[in-house]
């Protein structure tokens, strides 16, 4: 673990069509560390992953959001892509008539040309995705397919990772990744993740339940209610949610959180 | 109608101009049937004129485009076809047909035992019952039939290509082009498409003038090709239109096709200023099948305009009309796709989809897909739909790190790649989706 800020979230306030969702939220996260954001229905977990990549129709309010330092908001999608900021989708797009080796190339290289980097051609990309695709258990077969169309929700998920290894991501935010995934596909999907754990990339796990933190274990668990994170801890404070289901939180369960889970301000 | 309110008619001042013209021209050698019903054809146009907005199958395609233009002699010399610079085939391994200027050029030579493609006059000699036929079944009557008179009466370029029992006579070019600044002049140009049974042919037209900053065009072509399909014979036809942003185009093709024979047609059209294509193809015999598909990617002020109208005459037999349009800028397309499954042709299967892209708040599209039906037992399902990009695939595309417009490029070329993804040949489907990106709208939204 380094000491290096990687995402810095501070007061953040955020609006969809004119409703507040996000209402205060203080979220940091260093280098190469693991983080899981859990949190109720409604809590605001996927707002928070919008806002960070950047989706159209969310309106931050107050408050900042510094990535290595920098003022994110300012930058448009592609860009953030291009700074290394990958988002995988809950309900990754279905794109017909879009190959998705061709889609992923043309990815790659629109943040090569922008971080100043050669292109790859065909026969380099093909070499680079090979290598990825073993380490998934990903067939050749996805590959020639339009992107997700037609693909099964465990397929969708993996092959949203499966983009995350081949662009390689400085920040990665895993939005319910977990969500209709059986328990075979949860495994191939967490072990994709862990591979990519890396002293140089940060991981941010949105996720509803704590199933998929077994196999992917963070360093710091978030508990997001109504826009705010109340309480984080580590990654037992996701097994003690889980036990007394979120509920628990909003009838004052906070107060009688273990040593392990302080407010964030606390341990700052 | 009197007089008097027919020359406040839209176009009707052309129509007497053309109408002169007409009776200028020279009847050509032919037999005497053929100089009669050019005659005939000619006294047609001159009582009907053109057709005007109230005339339902021109409503959205008014003779505003046509005003400039003059009507081109009707036998141009061979010589007169300049040889100028044409773009390179759109597909190897075919054999290619030039017509320049409206004028055949010399048919190529050492073509396939049982494959014959000559020039009108002679296809007439040799083919003349047939033809005659073919030529007579066209109907003449009414402003709405104005381009087919008139072609009647004066098309004296043409080509006749015949297919023998059981060929299959591979991939033919027609490889359409009009000198670099041509005078707004129309030509007239007939073809016959004669396939015998078990007979096999893939005819690829493409109509392409300007090419790597050649002057643009401003010629007009109005093509009558009549085709006749024999007992379990395919063609497959795939008309590429990317002409100077000048050019105006009309076809009209009428097929008849016999039992168990297959039509696989594939339009698309990203060029011209005007370009009207009607399609009528006549299911005759038990078992046919008609898969008919088209695209069009309009800019400016382009104006397309797609008729289709399959007829199932007899049980049994399945067809499709499947288009799609992008529209950009002060663009217009039109659809009109009709099924008309007469009493008897029980057991028909229909499909018609028509989805369009509207990409510009000044672009039109007027679509409308037509079902008749007469018959017991026939499967049917139609539809039309006209939106907007997915907003989301936008978003997901750029969250990859591509930029806007080449998210919004790549989703609209995918939205016909539906269509060029039909056509056979990876080499031709690859430059036609090429073509189609490279017209896509500009991001003006």
């Amino acid at each position: 673990m380094s000491d290096i800020t990687m995402l810095e979230i501070r007061n953040l306030h955020a609006t969809v069509g004119g409703k507040p969702i996000l209402k205060g939220l203080d979220l940091s996260v260093r280098a190469g560390e693991v983080h899981a954001v859990m949190g109720p229905n409604g809590s605001g977990k996927s707002t928070l992953a919008s806002v960070v990549a950047g989706r159209e129709g969310y309106e931050v309010t107050d408050g900042e959001i510094l990535y290595r330092g920098r003022n994110l908001l300012e930058l448009a999608p592609e860009e953030r892509a291009c700074e290394g900021i990958f988002l995988a989708f809950q309900y990754p797009v279905e794109i017909p008539g879009v190959n998705n080796t061709y889609f992923l190339r043309a990815a790659l290289n629109a943040q090569r040309k922008y971080r100043g980097e050669p292109e790859l051609d065909s026969m380099q990309f093909l070499k680079l995705v090979r290598e990825k695709l073993e380490v998934l258990h990903i067939s050749d077969d996805l590959l020639h397919r339009a992107v997700n169309e037609g693909f099964s929700g465990g397929e969708k998920k993996r092959n949203e990772i499966f983009q995350m290894a081949v662009l390689e991501p400085t920040l990665a935010i895993l939005d319910e990744t977990d969500s209709g995934l059986d328990i075979d596909a949860l495994k191939l999907v967490a072990e994709g993740v862990n591979r990519q754990r890396s002293p140089d990339r940060s991981i941010i796990v949105v996720t509803h339940y704590q199933r998929l933190l077994d196999y992917i274990v963070p360093d710091r668990v978030h508990v997001l209610s109504d826009g705010r994170i109340v309480a984080s801890g580590a990654a037992d404070l996701a097994l003690k949610l889980e036990e007394e289901g979120y509920t628990w939180l909003e009838q004052g369960g906070i107060q009688a959180l273990d040593s392990g889970a302080n407010p964030p301000a606390a341990r700052a | 109608m009197t007089e008097q309110q027919h020359m406040k008619m839209p176009g009707a001042e052309l129509a007497g101009r053309w109408a002169a013209a007409l009776g200028a021209a020279e009847p050509g050698p032919a037999p005497t049937w053929l100089r009669e019903l050019r005659a005939q054809a000619a006294g047609e146009f001159r009582a009907a004129g053109l057709p005007h907005r109230k005339v339902e199958a021109w409503k959205y395609t008014p003779m505003r485009a046509f005003e400039n233009y003059e009507l081109a002699a009707a036998a141009p010399a061979l010589a007169t076809a300049q040889a100028f610079e044409v773009p390179a085939p759109l597909c190897d391994r075919a054999i290619v047909v030039d017509i320049r200027d409206g004028v055949l050029m010399a048919p190529p030579a050492g073509l396939p035992d049982g494959l014959s493609v000559l020039p009108l006059g002679a296809g007439v000699e040799r083919f003349e019952a047939r033809l005659r036929r073919l030529y007579e079944s066209v109907e003449l009557q009414g402003a709405t039939r104005a381009f087919a008179a008139l072609n009647t009466a004066l098309a004296q370029q043409g080509l006749v290509v015949h297919v023998k029992q059981g060929l299959d006579a591979g991939r033919l070019l027609l490889r359409w082009a009009f000198s670099p600044g041509a005078a707004a002049t129309m030509s007239q140009f007939r073809v016959f498409l004669l396939l015998d049974d078990d007979a096999q042919l893939d005819l690829v037209e493409q109509f392409m003038s300007s090419w790597g900053g050649v002057e643009p065009t401003a010629a007009g072509l109005n093509l009558v090709c009549q085709a006749e399909l024999g007992e379990r014979a395919t063609l497959r036809q795939t008309r590429v239109q990317a002409e100077s942003d000048q050019a105006l185009l009309l076809t009209a093709m009428t097929l008849e096709q016999a039992a168990d024979s297959r039509y696989v047609f594939s339009g698309f059209d990203c060029g011209a200023a005007l370009a009207r294509h009607e399609l009528n193809v006549r299911l005759a015999g038990p078992g046919a099948v008609a898969e008919i598909a088209g695209a069009f990617v309009l800019d400016g002020q382009r104006h397309t305009d797609n008729h289709v109208c399959v007829e199932h005459r007899a049980p049994n037999c399945s067809s499709e009309q499947f288009f799609r349009g992008v529209l950009g800028g002060r663009s217009r397309g039109v659809f009109n796709g009709r099924a008309l499954i007469q009493p008897g042709a029980d057991g028909s299967s229909v499909r018609q989809s028509n989805a369009n892209l509207l990409l510009s708040p000044l672009a039109e599209i007027d679509t409308k897909p037509e079902l008749e039906i007469y018959a017991d037992e026939v499967e049917a399902s139609h539809g039309a739909t006209v939106g907007q990009l997915d907003e989301t695939a936008v978003f997901y595309m750029r969250s990859r790190g591509l930029s806007e417009g080449e998210a919004r490029r790549m989703l609209t070329g995918a939205f016909c790649r539906a269509v060029t993804d039909r056509v056979q040949g990876s080499g031709l489907s690859g430059r036609i989706a090429e073509l189609l990106d490279a017209a896509m709208p500009g991001n003006e939204m």
